[in-house]
């Protein structure tokens, strides 16, 4: 039995195949791990590892086979597919490796996202937009369309909109991965100055070992299972 | 969710157009097909409609106002005796040759109307006063048949039935169902143009005193002449339209062309909906990734629906209005009432509403989870 006490995201004995029941891929045998709240913590591990799939599980997004998880204090696996997406939506932000961001809608639009799905008002929408525009250095690029935004740029767009609606987990899938190296390292100070100063609980994959210094813990997951490695971690 | 269902919409301009080509064309191909058909159809009962009678008489089973049989003149008096009958009067229609200056003969339907009263006399003058037919041999035409007639000019002399006729008149507009043009005179004169024998009349026809009730009146002519057909006038115009509806096919093929060019409305709305759609599976997966409900997502479809829908039907009611001004002649009326606008209208937004539906239910299938691994 973990620890679960002032746990943001408690995983356990979590397990994950695909393919059909005769000719089933096992992609996670039994993780466990638990992420605090306020904590950075990174899910690492090669290609294929399953490191997306514990993304997804953990996002609400995807069924696991086995296990549990709880997120913010409640059972995902006991929640309806509604009550999953209103979890989504209200608590959990997403940063995603290829921003997806949506065409035809202008930075400032596509950070207001969230805030229209919950039905606030577009002024008040756009307000908070604009400030957090403006927390990733992007207030002059409120009314530009993301064609016309660097890869830097458009990262830290997707991060604004995962935080638009104050959500208290964050979950980054290789948000780096389409990034230089400068660009990526401003998107990681992004990330640390929100867990540090705002208290936001992060959890990110990546293969990229560069921003390994940015995580208060590194899980490694490999054959499976998750692995905490003290060597990589930074804090 | 308006600004993303609009913005989203907007962005791709491309596909947008294709969508609203597809709804302008099914707008444009309701009205203008009903518009047509309801134009062919009122002149069926054009000399009804227009003939200030309240009440037809005619020969029993009477269906189709340019097709009569005599009755005899004598009902008239039995017709007059009804206390709720201010006037009634004979009225002739039939078939006649017109003589040509080439020597060739025109077929003119001949109608003759009783010089007292001039009811069910010709309307919409555009030469001459319609009372000219008062004048010795007189005969009024409509200009827009005048190519048939060989254009005969006013006051030109003619041959109708064997018999002298003179050009008094010109109407404007005055064209019904059948091809042959409508020629109007004095019963008499007609009685003569047509061979008529004396004491045959092709109907009676009966204006009302204010304030009397139709049905009864109706009731009470049919009581003193049980062998005739009575009918008041809104009747015998649905009973002389539904002639050519119900014989001809007519209402089958207009219908068939409109549902046509519907389903090709509904094609080329769907198709383009779903191709939008297709293209931007991703971002209704990140919708869905985000917190986008069903309920959501299947707004954000319905909205662009009614966008295009509304959009479509605003353009495609300014080019009908187009094709109507400048298309819509006497031959070829288009007649464009405001519920065929109306039902046009909510129609294709139907449609619209209903093509939105096959992309959302590919976009229920789309996992959100595939965003992730993309």
């Amino acid at each position: 039995m973990i620890d679960t006490c002032n746990a943001a995201v408690a995983v356990e004995g979590l397990e994950k195949a695909y393919g059909s029941a005769s000719n089933s891929t096992p992609v996670l045998k039994g993780v466990d791990f638990v992420v605090r709240r306020g904590e950075c913590v990174y899910l690492a591990g090669p290609s294929g590892s399953g490191k997306t799939t514990l993304l997804s599980i953990i996002g609400c997004i995807l069924s696991a086979d086995h296990g549990r998880v709880r997120i913010l204090d409640q059972d995902v696996f006991s929640l309806t597919q509604k009550e999953r997406t209103i979890l989504r939506l209200n608590h959990l932000g997403f940063v995603f490796q290829r921003f997806h961001l949506i065409r035809g809608l202008t930075t400032v639009e596509n950070v207001c996202v969230p805030l229209t799905l919950q039905g606030i008002c577009l002024a008040a929408a756009r307000k908070r937009a604009l400030s957090l525009l403006d927390a990733v250095g992007l207030a002059d690029k409120a009314d530009s369309h993301p064609r016309n935004l660097s890869a830097g740029q458009c990262q830290r767009v997707a991060l604004a909109r995962a935080l638009v609606a104050n959500p208290e987990l964050i979950l980054a899938d290789e948000p780096t991965a389409s990034l230089d190296a400068a660009n990526g390292q401003e998107v990681m100070k992004l990330f640390r100055r929100l867990t540090t100063e705002e208290g936001k609980t992060v959890v990110l994959v990546t293969h990229d070992q560069r921003i390994f210094s940015f995580a208060d813990r590194v899980f490694w997951l490999e054959n499976g299972c998750a692995v905490e490695n003290s060597s990589c971690n930074g804090g | 969710m308006w600004s993303i269902a609009l913005k989203t919409l907007v962005a791709d301009r491309g596909k947008l157009l294709t969508a609203l080509v597809g709804v302008v064309f099914s707008i444009v191909l309701v009205n203008v097909q009903g518009g047509l058909f309801l134009g062919f159809i009122t002149k069926a009962g054009l000399l009804i409609d227009n003939g200030k009678a309240d009440i037809w008489i005619g020969h029993k089973e009477m269906h189709n106002v340019d097709f009569p049989r005599d009755i005899p003149r004598r009902w008239l008096n039995r017709v007059r005796g009804i206390a709720d009958v201010e006037h009634a009067q004979p009225y002739l229609i039939g078939w006649s040759d017109m003589t040509l200056p080439s020597g060739g003969f025109e077929s003119v339907v001949v109608v003759g109307v009783d010089r007292e009263s001039l009811l069910g006399n010709v309307w919409n003058m555009k030469q001459g006063r319609a009372d000219s037919i008062l004048k010795t041999d007189g005969i009024i035409v409509d200009e827009c048949e005048l190519a048939k007639l060989e254009f005969p000019k006013m006051n030109e002399v003619r041959e109708l039935g064997g018999r002298r006729a003179r050009v008094v008149g010109m109407s404007h507009g005055i064209m019904g169902f059948l091809v042959a043009p409508y020629v109007f005179t004095t019963f008499d004169r007609a009685s003569q143009y047509l061979k008529k024998a004396p004491g045959a009349c092709s109907y009676i026809l009966v204006q009302l005193r204010d304030g009397a009730d139709m049905q009864e009146a109706c009731l009470a002519i049919q009581q003193r002449i049980p062998d005739a057909e009575v009918y008041p006038r809104d009747i015998f115009s649905t009973i002389s339209t539904d002639f050519w509806m119900t014989r001809t096919g007519l209402g089958i093929s207009f219908g068939a062309a409109t549902l046509l060019g519907l389903l090709v409305g509904l094609v080329m709305v769907a198709e383009t909906m779903y191709a939008m759609v297709l293209d931007r599976l991703g971002e209704y997966g990140t919708l869905k990734a985000i917190g986008a409900t069903e309920k959501q997502i299947l707004s954000i479809l319905l909205i662009q629906a009614l966008i295009m829908a509304t959009a479509g039907a605003i353009c495609g009611l300014a080019a009908v209005s187009l094709i109507q001004y400048s298309f819509s002649t006497p031959r070829a009326p288009i007649i464009i009432p405001y519920w065929l606008s109306l039902g046009g209208c909510l129609l294709v937004l139907c449609i619209c509403l209903l093509s939105s539906l096959l992309p959302y239910l590919r976009i229920c299938k789309v996992d959100p989870h595939t965003v992730l691994q993309s």
